[in-house]
């Protein structure tokens, strides 16, 4: 099985930044549907996570919980993307590409925010989220692919969708403070 | 069934992997309960927003540009460290093509450790001091050497384990900067005007302006730059301590000569399977050899230690100071059928080929080598009458997936494998090289055919 996120930081920071492909690997998906929900353009999304990953990898010594690696790196992207928001408000005329980037509407819960809420599910929620959904493996793949039985997976994913459905009907305060 | 159960099956029924029996209890369980009802709903919306993130992701690759910026940052942070541009040290800085991929982006990051040893640095800076005082300022220059290396491959490759090929290089610094440096199988020359490659039999490329090096000449070039370059080592020497050695000796003809030695030892021990792999962690001797009477360097030897014992690398065996050159030194002469390269030209359907994987360029420039299309071939490569003999009507047996290796940091190659079936019934497997043009954006072949 492949190596948790903390294992992989660590061997980053004391052996080799080549592991830090394999957290590439891991969160490149989920990190660009974030960031294309966000920025609405997929050429903008597509730099704006290599942006994202290059700044991770350059503040991984300051990352104080490895095991919230995804989260940090979703909030990472969101200054990112607001960065290159306001990139584009000063260079660009053309409002309706301003309104491209997707603001909170209230009562609408824009696709991006579950990338979000993903990224702040526990590790075994979450790692079967990103197999069945991003790599989209089939539940029997990813329970072969993890040793487990099918039974267990299906019901994780239920606890899952569980958290999810709770968090997304409340504003994440992480959120608000990313964007002021 | 209880409502915890029913909501824990809830994305196996969604999936359909509930047993028939369990299914029935569930659907009964729903029917009867509202809030599971409401549950399964938005279950339902979320389960529609999760899957479509499969689809709008599946082309999402950053491992490659995210992991090559991030390199070129070590390499960056490495460079400003110890050895920074001493003098043997720019050569095999450029290119090493023992073992190129097998341990991509690892070496990268050890840097140098240098053991102080018996010393003799103040007999050493004095040489070397006496030896930039004696150029003084440059007009022009000439070197004459040799190299371990492939007769057409490109300058900066180094093979320890070829023949020597010679090297040759002549500079014009004033009234205006001219240069060729020329092997037996390659020559590259810039007359001030415009700067060419020939390849021999027939291939050249042309850059329509002057410049300061191309072609992966940099490292011979700045070598041209005796003193500048000697300045730098004499720095590194003694910023790091390293072990030198000074030696008075009498060469063939009986003319006293001064020695100097500087050993620099990497940070590796002997027993590391990546030991002397790469030049990073190899252990290096270079020899600079001044006249005595006239305190200039005469000649320069580099040696890769450990490397079966002792292995001479380089030689610079020549040093003209101040020649004067004929006119014609600084153009190449081109055979009549020669083929120019047309890789810098935007194609009307560019877009199609910048879209391309460098795997999907090599199978398209394959297969029109296979049905003899050169024109469609030639957007990948230049095509000589010499290539076109020898690929024309070939076969793919196999491509494999791209790899890249430590040269990829430096110039953007990727490799792909492959094996062909050549007319003559001949195979051929290799790893093919393809580079993204820095204008058209599309691949062309950089080498491995």
């Amino acid at each position: 099985m492949e190596l948790p996120d903390k294992e992989l930081i660590e061997k980053c920071l004391s052996e080799n930044s080549d592991y830090f492909r394999f957290l590439v690997r891991r969160y490149e998906k989920p990190l660009f549907a974030y960031l294309l929900g966000r920025l609405k353009n997929r050429q903008q999304a597509v730099e704006a996570a290599q942006e994202a990953m290059v700044r991770a990898y350059m503040g991984l010594s300051n990352l104080k919980k490895p095991e919230s690696f995804h989260s940090w790196l979703i909030g990472i992207g969101a200054r990112v993307a607001l960065e290159l928001f306001r990139t584009n408000q000063r260079d660009s005329r053309n409002t309706n590409e301003i309104e491209g980037f997707a603001a909170e509407r209230v009562g609408d819960v824009e696709d991006f925010r579950i990338d979000e809420v993903i990224a702040e599910l526990p590790e075994i929620q979450r790692q079967m989220i990103l197999l069945r959904y991003y790599e989209s493996y089939s539940c029997l793949e990813v329970a072969e692919l993890l040793q487990i039985p099918i039974g267990t997976v299906t019901k994780t994913l239920s606890r899952a969708y569980a958290t999810l459905r709770q968090k997304l009907s409340v504003t994440s305060p992480e959120l608000l403070e990313a964007l002021s | 069934m209880n409502c915890n159960e029913c909501q824990e099956y809830m994305v196996a029924h969604l999936e359909g992997a509930l047993e028939q029996e369990t299914d029935l209890a569930w659907k009964k369980h729903l029917s009867e309960c509202d809030d599971c009802k409401e549950i399964l709903q938005s279950f339902q919306e979320l389960e529609f927003e999760l899957k479509k993130r499969g689809p709008i992701t599946a082309d999402v690759s950053l491992v490659n540009p995210v992991m090559d910026r991030i390199k070129r940052i070590e390499v960056n942070k490495q460079s400003q460290e110890t050895e920074r541009s001493t003098f043997m040290s720019r050569l095999l800085k450029w290119r090493w093509s023992m073992g190129v991929g097998a341990f991509a982006g690892m070496a990268l990051l050890i840097l140098l450790v240098v053991f102080p040893g018996t010393n003799n640095i103040a007999a050493a800076a004095e040489a070397i001091s006496r030896g930039v005082k004696a150029i003084g300022k440059l007009t022009s220059i000439h070197l004459k050497g040799k190299l371990r290396t492939l007769p057409r491959d490109n300058f900066s490759s180094i093979a320890p384990d070829q023949e020597f090929v010679d090297i040759e290089l002549w500079k014009e610094f004033k009234p205006a900067v001219k240069w060729k440096v020329e092997k037996p199988g390659r020559i590259a020359a810039m007359n001030g005007e415009t700067t060419i490659l020939f390849i021999r039999p027939d291939y050249a490329y042309k850059i329509p302006e002057p410049t300061r090096s191309a072609f992966d000449t940099g490292w011979l070039l700045q070598i041209a730059d005796i003193s500048g370059s000697l300045n730098e080592e004499l720095k590194t020497i003694e910023k790091n301590g390293l072990k030198t050695k000074v030696e008075h000796i009498k060469d063939a003809s009986g003319n006293p000569k001064t020695e100097v030695t500087v050993e620099v030892k990497s940070a590796y021990s002997g027993d590391d399977f990546l030991k002397n792999t790469f030049f990073c962690t190899a252990d290096t001797r270079r020899v600079y050899v001044f006249d005595d009477q006239s305190g200039l360097l005469t000649a320069a030897r580099i040696y890769l230690e450990g490397w079966t014992d002792s292995t001479l690398l380089f030689e610079l065996s020549q040093i003209d100071y101040d020649p004067e050159f004929a006119s014609e030194t600084f153009q190449i002469d081109l055979p009549e059928d020669v083929t120019w390269d047309r890789s810098g030209d935007i194609l009307p359907d560019n877009k199609k080929y910048e879209a391309m994987s460098s795997e999907e360029a090599a199978r398209t420039f394959f297969e029109a080598c296979g049905r003899e299309d050169w024109e469609e071939a030639g957007k990948f490569d230049t095509i000589t009458t010499s290539f076109k003999t020898y690929y024309g009507g070939i076969k793919i047996i196999s491509l494999g997936e791209h790899f890249t290796g430590m040269i990829s940091l430096i110039n953007g190659d990727e490799f792909v494998p492959y094996e062909i079936e050549l007319r003559d019934g001949t195979k051929r497997k290799h790893n093919i090289a393809l580079r993204r043009h820095q204008t058209t954006n599309r691949w062309f072949v950089d080498g491995g055919i």
